[in-house]
């Protein structure tokens, strides 16, 4: 058999963690070796008379065992599986008694905890099915509950991470060009709680995206395609749509499905942070659904109209995105159409009021020559 | 392996030397400084999936991280996130302890450490979590507190209360109940007064002397709010 110590034994001289102690289950009853005394191995016997059983511990899953001998009160701490069998086969029948109703409370005890925590995740289950099923509305109710600074700094790591690859545009016409349209855009926007960053990145690639928390990126190949600023402001528009409404935060929250949504219901945003990173969740490759397109368009055709600015640009760009070249492809990877897009948008103008637009204060063509295209008449 | 706690009081490390080819768990991100002998490995314990419901269910740290003196003996330096005391526990093997989920710094290879699930109304209100540690087996555990720690010492039958905020660690012979700290449910629920947990001995119940969610509270006011 062995000596490591199999039970605590309690009692007024030893500490309050307890004594270890090693137990043996004899015909008459107990013997105790307390295997941490200095002075050679001392034991006590308790006979089984002397004894009162319970059940005890954080789960009252431990078997108690009490007793007055000759040194005072002692009371041993069982939770050896094999103890306490060898404990309830070599005790007496009506020591058995209370011992079985301790281990039957127990038994119950974790049964119930089992029902209880079974019913929790039936509960989480229906969450994920509902969002696998496209339940939109427990998406949004989600996503309202993440503050605008766990956004941000989600947003933000994804756009330093990004700009440090790209060749930025600090200054110049196109620069000042977009800070005017950034302005005006964002001076009509109630209650704002984003503090917007628009980077001009060069490059040729024709499209613009936003991060959540406010961070736009625009390209100048999507502006060399543009025929005036009023179309690269219909794009922005469209990107600060997507921002405002949450679009990219719904994105993720449904791609990580019932990670995400436990986690925010449990009140633990910043876990969502690292989890979207750690699951390489790629913000710059998101791509928007079909619906959050249609809302972009179309909040985004309100804002413009609020900032003086006229929509149609918009709706040119659109139409020349359609027409076939290189440049829609890139546009469309990130942004899906939907069909009748710029009808959509045409219809939605008209049944506007008409609007007296305010013209921007640069000169598109300049712009233009500025990132090298020629001064030729744009189709 | 042997542990030695450097700077005691509020901002205390501990130094830990290891023989070639021991290990010790440690929770992620408190290591400091060691030897160039040690290896950290982040294994996920339970594998991915296993690891991301822990994450999840119990906001734990991802992982615990294994250092390990693969290259010859070495030392570590280890020290909690929060200003708090640090004490160095030398499990015997039958002593098991209940420890809640920030309160765990470092424990030996001997050492098992498992979450355990709690009952949902403990989860619910005992302040822990959902999950706490059951840590047993034999050999050096080091747990870190908010503030400084207390050892409570019950004998059996004894009790005593502790706000439940306070807790760090407590013997697996102690039971509790939970009690409201207010007059009414309600007005526990609402006051933030929160609730309380009525221990019953034998055992020891280590306390901190600081409550980590009302210091929170506390700097919180003093932030300003962005508009
Ligand atoms: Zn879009």
């Amino acid at each position: 058999m062995s000596t490591e110590p199999n039970a605590l034994c309690f009692g007024q001289e030893f500490p309050a963690s307890g004594a270890p102690s090693l137990v043996y289950v004899e015909a008459h009853g107990l013997t105790v070796t307390f295997v941490s005394d200095t002075s050679g191995r001392r034991s006590e016997v308790a006979s089984f008379s002397d004894l009162t059983v319970l059940a005890g511990g954080q789960d009252h899953d431990q078997l108690v065992l009490k007793w007055t001998g000759a040194q005072g009160e002692r009371t041993i701490y069982l939770k050896n599986p094999d103890m306490i069998r060898a404990f309830r086969q070599a005790a007496p029948d009506h020591m058995a008694d209370p011992l079985e109703r301790a281990v039957e409370r127990v038994r119950q005890v974790r049964h119930r905890r089992r029902m209880v925590w079974s019913a929790v995740g039936g509960v989480a289950l229906a969450f994920m099915l509902g969002l696998w099923f496209g339940a939109d509305l427990l998406v949004e109710l989600a996503v309202a509950r993440i503050p605008v600074e766990w956004e941000q700094k989600l947003g933000q790591s994804a756009y330093k991470d990004f700009l440090a690859q790209q060749e930025i545009m600090k200054e110049g016409l196109t620069v000042s060009a977009v800070d005017e349209m950034t302005h005006r855009l964002t001076a009509q926007i109630p209650d704002n709680p984003y503090k917007f960053e628009v980077t001009v990145v060069k490059s040729d690639v024709v499209n613009a995206f936003a991060l959540p928390g406010g961070y736009i990126v625009v390209f100048t190949g999507l502006m060399k395609k543009a025929g005036n600023g009023e179309e690269v402001a219909g794009v922005m528009s469209h990107e600060l749509n997507h921002v405002l409404q949450r679009h990219g935060l719904e994105r993720i929250v449904k791609q990580l499905g019932l990670v995400a949504v436990v986690s925010i219901i449990l009140g633990d945003q910043q876990g969502l942070v690292s989890l979207a990173r750690q699951l390489g969740v790629e913000l710059l490759t998101l791509k928007f659904s079909r619906a959050q397109e249609t809302e972009a368009d179309l909040t985004g055709l309100q804002l413009l109209y609020r900032a003086k600015i006229d929509p149609s640009g918009m709706i040119s760009f659109f139409q020349r995105l359609s027409e076939k070249d290189e440049g829609r492809m890139e546009w469309f990877s990130t942004h899906p159409m939907s069909q009748g897009r710029a009808e959509r948008l045409k219809a939605e103008l008209v049944a506007m009021p008409k609007l007296a637009p305010v013209p921007f204060t640069f000169e598109w063509a300049k712009v233009r020559e500025s990132l090298g295209v020629q001064p030729a008449p744009v189709p | 392996m042997k542990g030695e706690i450097l700077y005691p009081g509020a901002f205390p490390m501990v130094r830990i030397e290891l023989a070639a080819g021991e290990h010790i768990k440690a929770e992620s991100g408190a290591m400091v400084a060691s030897s160039p002998t040690i290896d950290i490995e982040s294994k996920m314990e339970g594998g991915f999936l296993g690891a991301l419901s822990r994450k999840l269910l119990t906001g734990e740290k991802f992982f615990f991280q294994t250092l390990r003196a693969s290259r010859g003996p070495g030392e570590v330096l280890l020290a909690p996130t929060v200003p708090g005391e640090i004490v160095i526990m030398e499990l015997d093997g039958v002593n098991e302890y209940l420890v809640q989920k920030d309160g765990f710094l470092a424990g030996a290879e001997s050492v098992s450490i498992e979450s355990k699930m709690q009952s949902l109304s403990r989860g619910l209100m005992g302040g822990e979590g959902f999950f706490i540690l059951r840590i047993s087996g034999k050999g050096m555990l080091i747990l870190n507190s908010f503030g400084a720690i207390h050892k409570i010492e019950l004998k059996p039958d004894q009790e005593y209360i502790v706000d439940n905020s306070h807790l760090v660690a407590w013997s697996a012979t102690t039971s509790y109940n939970i009690e409201k700290a207010a007059s009414g449910w309600v007005a526990s629920f609402t006051s933030g007064e929160g609730f309380v947990c009525r221990f019953r001995g034998p055992g020891v119940v280590y306390i901190q002397s600081r409550n980590p969610g009302s210091f929170g509270n506390w700097i919180r006011q003093f932030i300003p709010v962005s508009e």
